[in-house]
């Protein structure tokens, strides 16, 4: 089955290209061929599948309208055929609207978005009336009341089939209880065999939409079922944004390219990704130019004890300007040059540009672009050694003749290499080198970083033969990083975006340049997560369990489009101990309910080491075993499915990547859960034994002693490594003993209900409520260490102490 | 030692300990020395092998720790109950006794449970299990030998002589042997001697009339009443004692046990060990040398060989020699290896000449 991830951002869709190659055929034709990639292909399958069309349409309707969605499903049998009704409380739908939304197969506003929304392609709601149509022949029966309108409009809609374009056949006034919604009725040929499928989708709908309150009827059930809303919280509203740098691809770039109105790169780059502003722009055009034209090295300018000499060599290069503005140019110029540490051509140039510039504002003569080049070629040939060397260059086997390069590439590669390096294996490198980067074209010493990297493997292998020396691969890298970071990158304008459109090279580099460039993560405005708060109320409205996690990671990205994971784990209650877990996935919010088997989520569930999270797992990997339900979702503005009919998450490694993380979120606080539990069940175990032994055996100690039976609740709590909270009273002093011998700081609450008022309290507060003093300590206890609590009180009054922060099998009250 | 009224209050003592941690609010427990074989020490005042100084504690912090204290605190009560009655009972009585006690939790789960616990009481309380009045099931082995003794029985005080008196079988030693009293002996030494057969046919062959030797029967592991006895007979009747064993390294343990105290008992050691006690044979030199029928060395062989190496009781130079010699050859011998050279060739060759080498004839 084709993937959609293959067409992410291109301009048209799979179904889309098919259907339009299949416009001699009739649209009829076309659906019945390809219905089983829109999830059409069995009566069964249909019915959920217009379900979930339907319910998808619904709930997005009115969360667009800011509306919490009440959502009626009816399915009732009709003679032969199923009667499959939908109502929302929508905003309604105008006549003008209709056709579009229900009748012409592949209209769709999203397509084209990149936004996170449920209905993805279009397809969905108007394959259903098409379905509908072609097995029961019956139109599309639509009511629709806008808000406010008194009355409600009832349609009937057809599609023709020869055209695919639809037809209202009825189109009347009517009324209709709800104050705004719309009601879809359609009548198809169907069968009940996936009721358990149809009864998923929508209790895992109201799962992942606990603002939505659904209500299914159908013939199998007694009672309706009913999903109340856990939340009166709308998803965030989304917003569209374009692609992200990171995640376009050569074939997309290279359309946006062609596409763009947009002049220069930068302009491109600004206007048509998210997050590029012109700080990143300049960014990613640096890394552009660097890959595009490479960097031009950089050398150390001639010295004073050398015999080479910036300023006489500028001089020398300017005439006719007269001696005092050549001194003060030349001079400028050597001076500027002697400034900076290493120096490249194009710098050369720049500083030749402003002390030019300089002295013509000081002397009233005009240095023109002819005596700047002169003088660069000049400066650049006494910065670098110039003219002789390229005559001596000529051989490779290392002539008489130096270059004067080698000391700058020796001091370089010397300091990049380790210090056991052989001294005359260096040296013997950096002839090498300088001899390859003097035969480089041009006279700026201009190179990539992937020539570079050749040219010094070339070196080092030329040095091997020779000397009998290795340069490894670590010496090579330091070498080439030694020379790339001391590279300047030039100042060359990158080329225009029509010609790196035509030039599929130079948008590869593009592309790179925009991969390697730090770009803030793609704005989440365009996801509406359910946030790990919601995803758990989620689970919570559905399953009774005994423990419930959630997590949502942060947005990541994946080919251009931001995508979050959710996860969420119910652990326990009522929840079925026997058999695998239940797991539920989710894209956009929209359950998937077939072909669980081929989804990336079952996958990464399937890995990941469930044994250490608590869970059985038979042979250590596939579905685990054991009373919880995991549920995942994924957001995302273009989720990749396997297929058009959207049931299955392709295995995209940056999702799946996700998707372990989010689970292996949630799944370590069940472990922690799961842990404490445990140890609480072995605490209480301990508890209970122990409570019937000690007993026992101070019973038999008392007996053999002949002495009265000891008071063994210190004892007691001692060994439960409990809290104890005992009362003394002391005629009108009453005091509360806590006791902490658990080996953790205990911070509690207590609560001791008095009868009469009671005064002098040690600290802690007193409330009176009806005749009866609440009495409240809020002690922390150190490990091992204890608290009294005192206050006094007239009469003979009732004490009710209640004792909150520590587990009960933690404690032990002796009221 | 101590007498019966002294252990019946070291028992009720250490149930008041337990009563007076439970109304101090403290978790109860017992301390008792750590019964491994890292944690006992030469006793250089009396020469034998006792704990040392690291102790385990037994308390009721943990479900297994505070049955065990609930079983003591039954056991107390019924030794205690048992010393005021004057009866006496068997470790396996305990055992099957517990299943009579109203609790499940405090009955025995197996007799090396019920074993252990009244060894945890002879050493919390410094009383010996015979002064508990428990006795094991195996009654301790027989002497032979030219001694005449008065025993408190209870039919009354029989005195018997260990030669004229006795059958072929020899004189049962009592489970208590305190109970018995030394009246006059010819003896020249003793002879402990591991197993029945050879005991058998030292008594036919007439070697403790021919040498004036006490024979005794150590029958494998020996009782902890051969075990004193052997030691009142060195140091009471001052005579030599010397152990004949089989070839092996368990045999060793044997002599070990005789001589220096056992692990498990080694709280009384000072009780029951004889350090004087010395090894006869069957030596590993002595297999070379008599080039006696052998068998190879299993590997549980070589385990408990290189263990003893390992073993504080063992770490003299007679026995690393010994010991090494034997894992250089890789044979052991049992003592009835010795009749490959004839059944008079024990007790006519073989025995005078090593008593001999040791001086002892």
């Amino acid at each position: 089955m084709t993937s959609f991830q293959s067409t992410i951002g291109d301009e048209e869709g799979i179904a889309e290209e098919l259907a339009e190659g299949q416009r001699e055929i009739s649209i009829a034709e076309f659906f019945e061929k390809n219905k089983h990639m829109l999830g059409f292909d069995s009566g069964a399958r249909g019915l959920v599948t217009a379900v979930k069309e339907a319910v998808d349409n619904a709930l997005d309707a009115t969360e667009e309208a800011g509306v919490l969605p009440d959502i009626y499903i009816e399915i009732e049998e009709v003679g032969d055929y199923y009667r499959l009704v939908i109502e929302d409380n929508g905003p309604g739908i105008t006549k003008e609207q209709l056709p579009k939304v229900f009748g012409k197969l592949l209209y769709g506003s999203r397509f084209h978005a990149r936004e996170q929304s449920r209905g993805q392609q279009g397809i969905g709601i108007s394959a259903a009336v098409l379905y509908s149509q072609l097995t029961s022949g019956q139109p599309a029966k639509i009511t629709s009341r806008p808000k406010g309108q008194s009355r409600a409009q009832y349609f009937e809609l057809i599609i023709d089939t020869d055209t695919n374009e639809p037809e209202i056949q009825a189109d009347e006034e009517t009324t209709w209880d709800r104050p705004h919604g719309t009601r879809i009725e359609l009548e198809m040929e169907a069968n009940m065999r996936a009721r358990q499928q149809l009864h998923d989708y929508v209790k895992h709908t109201a799962v992942v939409n606990p603002h939505a309150r659904l209500e299914l009827r159908e013939p199998g059930l007694d009672e309706p079922m009913k999903f109340e809303r856990a939340t009166d919280e709308l998803p965030a509203e989304t917003e569209e944004i374009r692609p992200h740098p990171h995640g376009v691809e050569l074939g997309t770039l290279i359309k946006m390219l062609e596409a763009t109105e947009s002049y220069s790169v930068s302009g491109f780059l600004q206007e048509e990704f998210t997050r590029v502003g012109k700080k990143t722009a300049d960014g990613v055009i640096d890394n552009f130019r660097d890959v595009y034209y490479g960097r031009e090295l950089s050398w150390s300018p001639p010295r004073a004890h050398d015999d080479r000499d910036v300023a006489s060599a500028v001089s020398d290069a300017v005439a006719n300007k007269g001696a005092e503005a050549t001194t003060a140019f030349a001079e400028g110029v050597a001076e500027t040059v002697g400034n900076n540490d290493r120096i490249s051509r194009s710098e050369l140039a720049d500083i030749v540009d402003t002390v030019a510039e300089t002295v013509e504002g000081d002397t009233g003569k005009t240095f023109g672009g002819t005596v700047r080049e002169n003088a660069v070629d000049a400066g650049w040939r006494a910065v670098t050694g110039g003219d002789e060397a390229d005559e001596s260059a000529e051989s490779d086997d290392g002539g008489p003749e130096e270059s004067p390069l080698v000391p700058d590439v020796y001091a370089l590669v010397d300091e990049a290499t380790s210090t056991r390096k052989d001294d005359a294996a260096v040296r013997a490198m950096a002839e090498a080198l300088a001899r390859r980067f003097e035969n480089l074209d041009g006279d700026a010493y201009r190179i990539t970083r992937d020539d570079l990297e050749r040219l010094v493997a070339d070196a080092a292998s030329f040095v091997a033969e020779q000397r009998d020396a290795t340069f490894g691969e670590t010496a090579r890298e330091n070498v080439v990083e030694a020379f790339w970071s001391r590279a300047r990158t030039v100042p060359d304008d990158p080329p225009k975006v029509k010609s790196i459109a035509g030039d599929r090279d130079a948008a590869a580099d593009l592309l790179e340049a925009m991969r390697t460039t730090d770009i803030l993560a793609p704005p989440t405005g365009c996801l509406a997560p359910i946030t790990a708060e919601l995803v758990e109320a989620g689970l919570r409205k559905e399953y009774d369990a005994d423990f419930y996690a959630a997590a949502t990671r942060d947005a990541e990205v994946h080919g251009g489009d931001p995508f979050i994971v959710e996860a969420g784990i119910a652990y326990g209650g009522e929840i079925p101990a026997e058999g695998s877990v239940e797991l539920l996935r989710f894209a956009n919010r929209v359950p998937l309910v077939y072909q669980r088997g081929a989804c990336a989520t079952t996958d990464v569930i399937k890995h990941i080491g469930w044994r250490n999270y608590g869970l059985d797992q038979p042979g250590g990997s596939g579905m685990p075993n054991g009373p919880a339900v995991i549920s995942i979702h994924v957001a995302s503005t273009n989720v990749p499915f396997t297929s058009e009919s959207k049931d299955a998450l392709a295995n995209v490694p940056a999702i799946e990547d996700e998707i372990e993380l989010a689970v292996r979120e949630a799944a370590r606080e069940l472990k922690s859960y799961l842990n404490k539990r445990r140890s609480m069940q072995q605490r209480r175990e301990k508890q209970d034994v122990l409570g019937r032994i000690l007993p026992e055996m101070a019973d038999k100690v008392s007996e053999v002693t002949g002495r009265p039976r000891p008071d063994i609740d210190g004892a007691l709590a001692r060994i439960m490594n409990n809290v104890s909270v005992e009362r003394e009273v002391d005629g009108e002093t009453v005091t509360l003993v806590v006791e902490n011998h658990s080996d953790v700081n205990e911070q509690l609450d207590i609560t001791d209900i008095v009868s009469t008022e009671p005064t002098d309290l040690s600290d802690g507060t007193v409330v009176d409520m009806d005749g009866e003093w609440f009495v409240q300590w809020k002690p922390e206890v150190p490990s091992g260490d204890e608290r009294e609590l005192t206050y006094a009180v007239g009469g003979d009054p009732e004490f009710e102490v209640s004792v909150g922060g520590v587990e009960t099998e933690k404690l032990t009250v002796n009221d | 030692m101590t007498t019966e009224s002294d252990a019946r209050d070291e028992l009720i003592d250490l149930a008041a300990d337990f009563y007076d941690q439970f109304a101090a609010g403290s978790i109860p427990e017992m301390t008792l020395p750590t019964r491994t074989k890292s944690n006992i020490e030469y006793d250089e005042e009396s020469g034998v092998w006792t704990y040392g100084d690291r102790t385990s504690t037994r308390s009721a912090n943990s479900v297994r720790g505070a049955r065990k204290l609930l079983k003591a605190a039954y056991t107390i009560e019924f030794l205690a109950n048992q010393l005021d009655d004057d009866r006496s009972s068997t470790l396996r009585e305990l055992y099957y006794l517990s299943e009579s006690w109203n609790n499940d939790e405090a009955q025995f789960s197996s007799q090396d449970e019920s074993n252990d616990l009244v060894e945890d009481l002879e050493i919390v309380t410094g009383v010996t299990r015979e002064d508990f009045h428990m006795r094991p099931e195996e009654s301790g082995a027989k002497v032979m030998g030219p001694l005449e003794l008065r025993e408190q029985t209870n039919r009354g005080d029989r005195e018997i002589h260990c030669q004229l008196d006795v059958g072929q079988g020899g004189y049962q030693i009592p489970n208590n042997p305190d109970t018995i009293e030394f009246l006059d002996n010819d003896a020249e030494f003793v002879l402990c001697v591991e197993t029945g057969g050879m005991r058998d046919r030292l008594v036919e062959n007439g070697f403790d009339e021919e040498h004036d030797a006490l024979v005794v029967h150590l029958g494998g592991q020996p009782a902890r009443a051969t075990r004193r006895l052997t030691k009142r007979f060195r140091d009471e009747l001052d005579l030599p004692v010397v152990v004949f064993t089989d070839g092996d390294p368990w045999s060793y343990r044997i002599y070990g046990s005789v001589a220096y105290g056992s692990i498990k008992s080694a709280h009384l050691s000072k009780y029951l060990a004889t350090p004087e006690a010395r090894f006869i044979g069957i030596q590993p030199e002595d297999i070379v040398e008599y080039d006696l029928p052998s068998d190879p060395l299993s590997d549980s062989d070589i385990n408990a060989l290189e263990s003893e190496l390992e073993d504080p009781r063992f770490q003299t130079d007679y026995w690393e020699e010994q010991i090494e010699l034997q894992l250089d050859i890789g044979k052991k011998s049992e003592q009835q290896s010795l009749a490959s050279r004839g059944l008079d060739f024990v007790t006519d060759t073989y025995l005078p000449e090593r008593l001999g080498e040791m001086g002892v004839l």
